[in-house]
C-alpha cells in the first residue's frame, strides 16, 4: 500500500527535481496569470479586481491589478486563464488528516499517557502523500494546521504545512504552528474525575509554568537573568510569548468560550484563537471581539434547539436553525474563519463549510465566507506574512476556479503553490 | 378528504419582496378556465418555472395556476383567467416540492422504528408509529421537501411497510397520508445481520431468509387463497406495490437487482446503493432498476483505489440508469439538506438538472407516485416551493411552500427557519 502510494505520489507535481524549471517557481522565468476576476481578500482595501493580471515571481506574487494597467514584463510566460475566478489558497485551522488519517486505524495524534503534553509534535507524524492531501489541493485548501487530537488536554505542538508536495521540508510553513488546547469536551476520556473544572485549573498551571519558563528565557536574553536549564517540554512556550504562534483550542459551549478568551488572552495575554466554537459558543462573541480572539468555526456548522439529525445539544432557544457563523457575525465578531476537523468533514469540503455558514445567515456581502478560508485563518494562525491573500510580496497560492468558490458546484481547475502548479484537472483527471 | 381554509394571512404577505400585480394587458395564448364564484385558485407569476416534466420544460417567466389541491396550469407566462388571487412572484423560482423516499423521521428517528424479535416482518406498518406532529417535519416542509415515505429501520430483512405521507401542518394521519402501505422495505445486507442465535448472521443466511418469505407469498398467490400476514407481500408480487431495498456494496445492489427484479419481478428501487455498489450500475441500467442514493454521496472509501472522490449518483447516472434518486434517511442527514444531497453530488460531477429531477421527479415515477406528485403538471398535487434562487444553491432560500395548494410555509409569516 505504501509503494503505490509513493508511486502516485511521485506522479503528483511531475518530477519532483524539476523544482527550478517551472515559470513562477523559484528560479524559474516570471509567469503572468489572466483572469476575469481576481477575489484577492487583503485584510483591508478593495477585495475584488476584474480582468485582472497576476505576476508571480520565484514563487511569490510580485504585483496584480488590473489589466491595461499593470504591465506584464519582459520574459513572463502568460497564461491567459479566460473566464476563471482567482482566489487565494484556502486555510484549514484544524486537520487531523496530513499524516496517517483516523480512518486508517493508525492513531499518531493522541498520545494520552499524561493529560498535559505541550512538548510533543504533530511534525513528527507527517506524511505529504497521504490521499486526504491529494483531495484537500484538488479542493483549494493549500495550507493545514494538522494538531493533536483533543484525548488529553493539551495535546501537543501543531504543524502548519502546505498540501501540495511531496516532502515535508517542502511543505513546511512552521513548526510548531500552534499549541494545541483542548479545554472541554473530549479529555475528560482521558481519566476518571477529569472535569470542567479540573481542565481549567490544569490549563491554568501550565500555561502560568510555561509563560515564566518563557520570560526566563526573555531575561537571559536581555542579560537580565541566568541561563534557564532548557527543558523542551515548555519550548512552545517561547513561541507563543513570542507572538510567534497561537494557541489553537478545541472550545464549545458559551461557558468554556468563555473561559478560553478570558484565560488564555485575558490573564495570559497569549496568542489564541476559539477552534470549533460551536454549540452556543457563539454567545461568547462579546467578550472574543474585546480581546481580539478570532472564532474558527467546526466541523458543525450549525446548533440546533432540537433534535435535528443525531445531535440535540444546542442551548439557545432560536426559532429554527441557529447558523453559528451567523450567530458570532450577529454579536459582533468579525474575524471569522470555518475549519473541517478533517477527517471528520473531508478536507476538501472546507469551502462547503462556509457555504454552509451562508445559508444559514452569515452575510456574505463582504465576501466574509471566502475571507474565512484565507486571510481570517492566516491572521489567526499568524501567517499572514505569507499566506492568506494575493498581495504582493506573498507566496503564489493561487486558485483558479470556475466561479465563487463559496458555491459548492464551483469546480477548482487548477492550484499554483510557491509558483508551482500543484494541480490540474485538466492534466491529472478531476479528484473530486 | 376534508379541506381546511389557508393560513389566515392574505397571501401576498406571505412573501417577502412579492407585489400584488396590477391589471396586466396580456393576450392569453390558450384558454384557461377561469374560477366559479366562490371558488378559490391562486395565480403564481414567477421568474423561473421548473416543471420537471417528462419533457424537461422551463418556463422564463412562467405562470402556475392552483386551483383547490391540484395544478390547473403550470407553463409560460400567459394572461390569468378570471377569479384567480395573484401573486407577482417574478424574483423567485417555482419548482416541485421534493419527494424523499428513504427517511424514518416520523417517530422521531428512533423510537418506534425497529421491531426485531423476528427476521421477517411483512405483516407490520410504518402506520402506526407516524406522528404527523413531529417537529422535525416543519423543517423538512420548510426546506420544500413535501412528500417522505416513512419506513421502518433495517434492523430485520424485511421490518414491514412504509406510508406515504406529506408533512403537512396542523393536520392529522388521515389528511397527510398519500398511500398505506405506500410500499415494502428490505434489508438486504449489513444492518439485519443478526446475531439472535437464528440464521441470518451472514449475508446467505438473510438471502435464504428472504427467498424463503417470497416462494411461500408465491405459493400463497398460485392457490388462490388469501392470507392476512402475507397480503401486503403478494401486492408487491403483483407489482401493485414497489418495493425500497436498503443495499449497499457492489455484490449487495447485484444481490438486490437479482432477487426482486429478475427473480422476483417486482417494481424494486435500490436505495442506499453506497459504497462501491455504483461498481454495479450497469447492471442496474440493464435491468430497469431504479436507484435511490443516500445517505452517502461520495464514496471516501474508494477514495484510495481511484484517487478520487467517486460521486455515487454521477456513476449511477454516467452508467445509464434512468430513474436516480436521493435521499436523506432522515435524521442520518437532517430532512432539511436533502437538496444538499442533490448539490453534493453535483459537486461530484453529477450534471445539476439531473440531480433536481432525482431530487422530484424521478423519485416519484421510481415509486409508483408520478402521477400525483413530483412535477408540476396539469391535474398533479399543488405541492411546490418558491425560492430566491436555484434550488440546489444552499445560499438560496426556500420563502414559500405549499402543499394540496395550502401554504404550509412562508419564511416571510415564520421568520427564517432554515
Amino acid at each position: 500500500m505504501i509503494s503505490a502510494a509513493l508511486v502516485l505520489a511521485l506522479a503528483r507535481v511531475g518530477d519532483p527535481t524539476d523544482d527550478g524549471g517551472e515559470p513562477g517557481a523559484k528560479g524559474g522565468s516570471g509567469l503572468a496569470l489572466f483572469a476575469a476576476k481576481v477575489l484577492a481578500c487583503p485584510y483591508e482595501g478593495p477585495q475584488a479586481i476584474d480582468h485582472a493580471v497576476v505576476l508571480i515571481e520565484d514563487g511569490k506574487i510580485r504585483a496584480l491589478g488590473e489589466r491595461g494597467e499593470l504591465e506584464v514584463p519582459a520574459g513572463y510566460e502568460v497564461l491567459d486563464l479566460g473566464d476563471a475566478w482567482l482566489t487565494p489558497g484556502f486555510i484549514d485551522l484544524h486537520c487531523h488528516a496530513a499524516g496517517a488519517s483516523l480512518f486508517s486505524g493508525v492513531n499518531d495524534l493522541n498520545d494520552m499517557v499524561y493529560l498535559v503534553n505541550p512538548g510533543l509534535r504533530a511534525s513528527s507524524a507527517v506524511e505529504p502523500w497521504v490521499w486526504d492531501m491529494r483531495q484537500a489541493i484538488a479542493g483549494g485548501v493549500t495550507t493545514v494546521l494538522y494538531i493533536p487530537g483533543s484525548g488529553t488536554n493539551i495535546g501537543g505542538q501543531g504543524v502548519l504545512v502546505k498540501t501540495a508536495f511531496n516532502s515535508y521540508e517542502e511543505n513546511l510553513v512552521r513548526d510548531p504552528g500552534s499549541m494545541k488546547l483542548a479545554q472541554w469536551g473530549n479529555p475528560e476520556g482521558w481519566g476518571p474525575g477529569v472535569a470542567m473544572s479540573f481542565e481549567n485549573w490544569n490549563t491554568r498551571t501550565t500555561l502560568k509554568r510555561g509563560v515564566a519558563y518563557a520570560k526566563r528565557w526573555l531575561d537571559y536574553e536581555r542579560d537580565k537573568g541566568p541561563q534557564p536549564r532548557r527543558n523542551i517540554e515548555f519550548d512552545v512556550f517561547r513561541d507563543l510569548v513570542d507572538g510567534q504562534i497561537a494557541i489553537s483550542v478545541h472550545t464549545q459551549v458559551y461557558q468554556v468560550v468563555l473561559m478560553t478568551i478570558t484565560m488564555i488572552a485575558g490573564e495570559f495575554h497569549l496568542p489564541v484563537f476559539t477552534d470549533h466554537s460551536e454549540i452556543g459558543g457563539w454567545l461568547a462573541a462579546p467578550e472574543a471581539v474585546k480581546h481580539g480572539v478570532p472564532a474558527i468555526i467546526g466541523p458543525r456548522t450549525t446548533d440546533h434547539n432540537y433534535n435535528r439529525g443525531f445531535i440535540a445539544w444546542a442551548r439557545n432557544k432560536h426559532e429554527g436553525v441557529r447558523g453559528l457563523a451567523a450567530g458570532w457575525q450577529e454579536l459582533g465578531q468579525k474575524e471569522i474563519g470555518f475549519n473541517t476537523d478533517s477527517p471528520f468533514v473531508p478536507e476538501e469540503e472546507l469551502p462547503v463549510q462556509a457555504t454552509m455558514g451562508v445559508r444559514y445567515g452569515l452575510d456574505d456581502s463582504g465576501l466574509a465566507a471566502l475571507r474565512g478560508l484565507t486571510i481570517v485563518p492566516a491572521r489567526a494562525a499568524k501567517i499572514d506574512a505569507e499566506v492568506g491573500s494575493l498581495e504582493p510580496g506573498k507566496d503564489a497560492d493561487i486558485l483558479v476556479c470556475d466561479g465563487y468558490p463559496v458555491d459548492p458546484r464551483t469546480t477548482v481547475r487548477m492550484v499554483f503553490v510557491d509558483g508551482r502548479r500543484a494541480y490540474d484537472a485538466e492534466r491529472e483527471g478531476r479528484r473530486w | 378528504m376534508e379541506r381546511r381554509p389557508d393560513l389566515a394571512v392574505p397571501l401576498v404577505l406571505l412573501l417577502a419582496g412579492c407585489r400584488a400585480s396590477g391589471v396586466a394587458a396580456r393576450a392569453p395564448a390558450e384558454p384557461l378556465a377561469g374560477l366559479a364564484p366562490g371558488e378559490h385558485g391562486l395565480a403564481l407569476i414567477v421568474g423561473k418555472l421548473l416543471t420537471m416534466d417528462g419533457d424537461d420544460h422551463v418556463f422564463d417567466p412562467g405562470l402556475v395556476l392552483v386551483r383547490g389541491d391540484k395544478i390547473a396550469y403550470a407553463g409560460p407566462l400567459v394572461g390569468v383567467p378570471v377569479g384567480y388571487e395573484e401573486l407577482d412572484a417574478r424574483d423567485l423560482w417555482a419548482w416541485p416540492g421534493m419527494v424523499d423516499l428513504h427517511t424514518h423521521i416520523h417517530c422521531h428517528g428512533w423510537d418506534d422504528l425497529n421491531d426485531m424479535v423476528r427476521p421477517l416482518n411483512p405483516e407490520l406498518r410504518a402506520r402506526p408509529a407516524i406522528d404527523p406532529t413531529e417537529p422535525l417535519l416543519a423543517h423538512a416542509r420548510a426546506a420544500g421537501v413535501t412528500t417522505l415515505f416513512g419506513i421502518p429501520g433495517s434492523g430485520t430483512s424485511n421490518s414491514g411497510f412504509g406510508t406515504l405521507y406529506k408533512p403537512e401542518r396542523d393536520a392529522g394521519y388521515e389528511h397527510v397520508v398519500l398511500r398505506d402501505p405506500g410500499g415494502m422495505k428490505i434489508a438486504l445486507n449489513f444492518n439485519p445481520q443478526r446475531g439472535a442465535g437464528d440464521v441470518g448472521s451472514t449475508w446467505c443466511g438473510l438471502a435464504f431468509n428472504l427467498e424463503y418469505l417470497n416462494d411461500r407469498a408465491g405459493a400463497l398467490a398460485a392457490s388462490g387463497r388469501a392470507d392476512w400476514e402475507l397480503e401486503s407481500l403478494m401486492k408487491v408480487h403483483r407489482r401493485e406495490l414497489p418495493v425500497l431495498i436498503h443495499c449497499a456494496s457492489a455484490e449487495g445492489v447485484a444481490d438486490a437487482i437479482r432477487m426482486w427484479k429478475l427473480r422476483y419481478g417486482t417494481d424494486a428501487v435500490v436505495s442506499h446503493g453506497c459504497w462501491d455498489g455504483w461498481h454495479a450500475a450497469a447492471f442496474a441500467a440493464e435491468t430497469g432498476t431504479p436507484v435511490n442514493v443516500g445517505p452517502r454521496v461520495e464514496n471516501l472509501l474508494a477514495m484510495h483505489r481511484e484517487d478520487r472522490f467517486v460521486g455515487i449518483a454521477a456513476e449511477y447516472v454516467k452508467a445509464g440508469v434512468q430513474r436516480v434518486s436521493l435521499n436523506t434517511d432522515s435524521p442520518v442527514v437532517p430532512e432539511e439538506e436533502l437538496f444538499l444531497q442533490g448539490t453534493m453530488s453535483a459537486r461530484r460531477g453529477a450534471d445539476p438538472y439531473r440531480m433536481l429531477r432525482a431530487l422530484t421527479a424521478d423519485p416519484a415515477l421510481s415509486f409508483q407516485i408520478g402521477a400525483r406528485v413530483g412535477s408540476l403538471e396539469r391535474g398533479k398535487d399543488a405541492d411546490l416551493v418558491l425560492s430566491s434562487g436555484d434550488p440546489l444553491d444552499p445560499r438560496s432560500h426556500v420563502e414559500l411552500v405549499l402543499i394540496d395548494g395550502r401554504v404550509q410555509y412562508s419564511r416571510r409569516a415564520e421568520g427564517a427557519t432554515l
